[in-house]
């Protein structure tokens, strides 16, 4: 809307109560905190047309007046506060000053809300040392606040998290990977939903660090150290560069314990096929790292079976969930960045334990065998398909595929086509893999120290 | 004890945008209804220009989606430059 009022279109959005303050911060991120608003008292969606035209009844005053008054005279900009670059923090003794200074941290929104290692200028110099890439490159501007991620901003939130100097390169290739207009950033980081950034690392670096491929690779705890600090630094990037404060840009309905840390090696040694980064065209021996934005996962037990077919069945009983916004998707159309109409589909992503791969591969199957085996399987009829989903919206944003709404029962993918099930080896002994529900496509970045 | 930090907070690239004109009536005009197709919002609009054709002569409606997008479409700038061309005031849902 920001960009009509640029070509000289007066504009006002319906917005509901509970996201006047996301509206007016994104509007600012734009460019025009001013944007006319006319407030409704609930969202939308979850309303019956006739709940809605009451709504609508009730603020339509607002929506003249945001069309024929300026919008100075309406809405003030939001007070926003600098904070200087460095903080002196007085305390009683040591431990009194981190209790402040995460006290501190905790008010102005800067934390995750677990205790933050403090980001002195010795730690901070420190962390820089990890890295070759000068301090004031900017290594990406992140949405949706358009904030300057340098090399140095990262490195502080990368001391806060608790990583250590050489996890910086791997730190910097992650917020590479989210800024590429593929990964539809902006969307992830504000979205309702619980969107969270998963990432996978891969090459030689994975033994270089100690970063855990096996088994509890996910975390907790101390076999995990490098792959929780690495994600947590992310977590706090999305924060302190991109601004995905919660509440405040990230509008997220519930949240989710995933956003705090999320990240995993691939176990190369146990994956009978090439690994995850080879696939996406990078050497064997470069580290890489991918990021793949994720609502949740489920555990996909299968001590049972012993057949390809039997093991993926149960990934597909995974896979085929009609509370997962992902599902059925592609038949309203490709995400795509408006800037670039870089086009997009929803990914989803195996994590195969090492067992339930060998014994796939036993059978001489591929990982392309494995993909069409989901592809062909992992479908619904379109009525289920299509359950939290208006008709309306297929109709205006579809108009090509309406015909299918005369066909509730058609069975079709919850994918488009059997390349967006991605696929990786991850975990120690036990027939336990797991399925990740994505939202939009991977992103994988090489990892340059 | 003192504890110096660093901010972690980056800086962020300021844009500015000036809001468009305002007509001081609608009557006649051109009003463009754009919805990004999340749910409810077609029939927010559909009741806006219900009330709005109540109370105002001569004002006239024509509905946009965004280009782009999946679940709720987003406007692209070749968007932007046709409802510019067609309309004089736009009413958009949903910004939840």
């Amino acid at each position: 809307m920001v960009e009509m009022e640029r070509a000289g279109l007066p504009t006002v959005s319906f917005t509901a109560a509970g996201f006047v303050k996301d509206a007016r911060r994104s509007a600012q991120a734009f460019g025009l905190t001013a944007l006319p608003i006319a407030v409704v008292p609930l969202p939308l969606t979850n309303q019956t047309p006739e709940e809605v035209r009451r709504a609508v009844d009730g603020c339509i005053d607002q929506v003249i007046q945001g069309l024929t008054e300026s919008p100075a005279t309406i809405v003030e900009a939001p007070a926003a506060g600098p904070a200087a670059e460095r903080l002196t923090i007085e305390g009683a003794d040591t431990l009194d000053a981190l209790d402040r200074m995460n006290g501190l941290f905790l008010e102005r929104g800067w934390s995750d809300a677990f205790p933050l290692v403090p980001p002195t200028p010795d730690r901070v110099e420190r962390m820089l040392g990890g890295t070759r890439r000068a301090r004031d490159e900017v290594v990406a501007v992140l949405e949706p606040g358009f904030g300057v991620g340098t090399v140095e901003k990262i490195a502080i939130n990368a001391v806060m998290a608790g990583c250590r100097p050489e996890h910086l390169p791997v730190l910097l290739a992650a917020v590479e990977a989210v800024a590429d207009p593929r990964f539809l950033l902006r969307i992830a980081a504000m979205s309702t939903g619980p969107h969270a950034p998963l990432i996978l690392v891969n090459g030689p670096i994975v033994r270089q660090l100690g970063i855990n491929s096996g088994r509890c690779a996910l975390g907790p705890g101390a076999p995990s150290f490098p792959n929780v600090v690495i994600g947590r630094a992310l977590r706090l990037v999305y924060m302190n560069v991109g601004q995905a404060y919660p509440g405040l840009m990230d509008m997220d309905t519930i949240g989710s314990a995933n956003k705090f840390s999320l990240c995993a090696a691939e176990n190369e040694e146990a994956n009978p096929w090439e690994p995850f980064h080879v696939e996406k065209g990078f050497d064997r021996d470069q580290s890489t790292v991918t990021v793949q934005t994720v609502y949740g996962q489920t555990d996909v037990l299968d001590f049972a079976n012993t057949t390809p077919e039997r093991i993926l069945q149960t990934v597909v009983s995974a896979a085929t969930n009609i509370a997962i916004g992902s599902t059925g998707r592609w038949l309203e159309g490709h995400w795509a960045d408006p800037r670039t109409k870089v086009t997009v589909r929803d990914h989803g992503l195996v994590m195969l334990c090492p067992e339930h791969a060998a014994i796939i591969a036993k059978h001489g199957w591929s990982k392309a065998d494995i993909r069409r085996f989901l592809y062909e399987n992992a479908r619904m009829p379109f009525r289920l398909l299509r359950w939290t989903k208006e008709p309306s919206t297929l109709i205006a944003g579809r108009p090509d595929l309406q015909w299918l709404l005369q066909h509730p029962d058609l069975e079709l993918p919850i994918f488009e086509v059997p390349d967006c099930f991605e696929i990786a080896v991850v975990g120690g002994p036990a027939g336990r893999s797991m399925y990740f529900y994505g939202a939009h496509e991977p992103v994988t970045k090489p990892i340059e120290r | 004890m003192r504890l110096e930090v660093l901010n972690p907070q980056a800086a962020t690239i300021e844009q500015t945008v000036k809001a468009a004109h305002r007509p001081s009536d609608l009557q006649g005009k051109r009003i463009g209804l754009y919805w990004n197709l999340k749910a409810g919002g077609d029939h927010a609009l559909t009741r806006a220009a219900e009330l709005l054709t109540e109370r105002l002569p001569g004002v006239t409606f024509k509905r946009y989606w965004g280009e782009v997008g999946s679940l709720f479409r987003m406007a692209t700038a070749s968007d932007v430059e046709r409802i510019a061309a067609e309309c004089d005031a736009v009413i958009g849902t949903t910004s939840d």
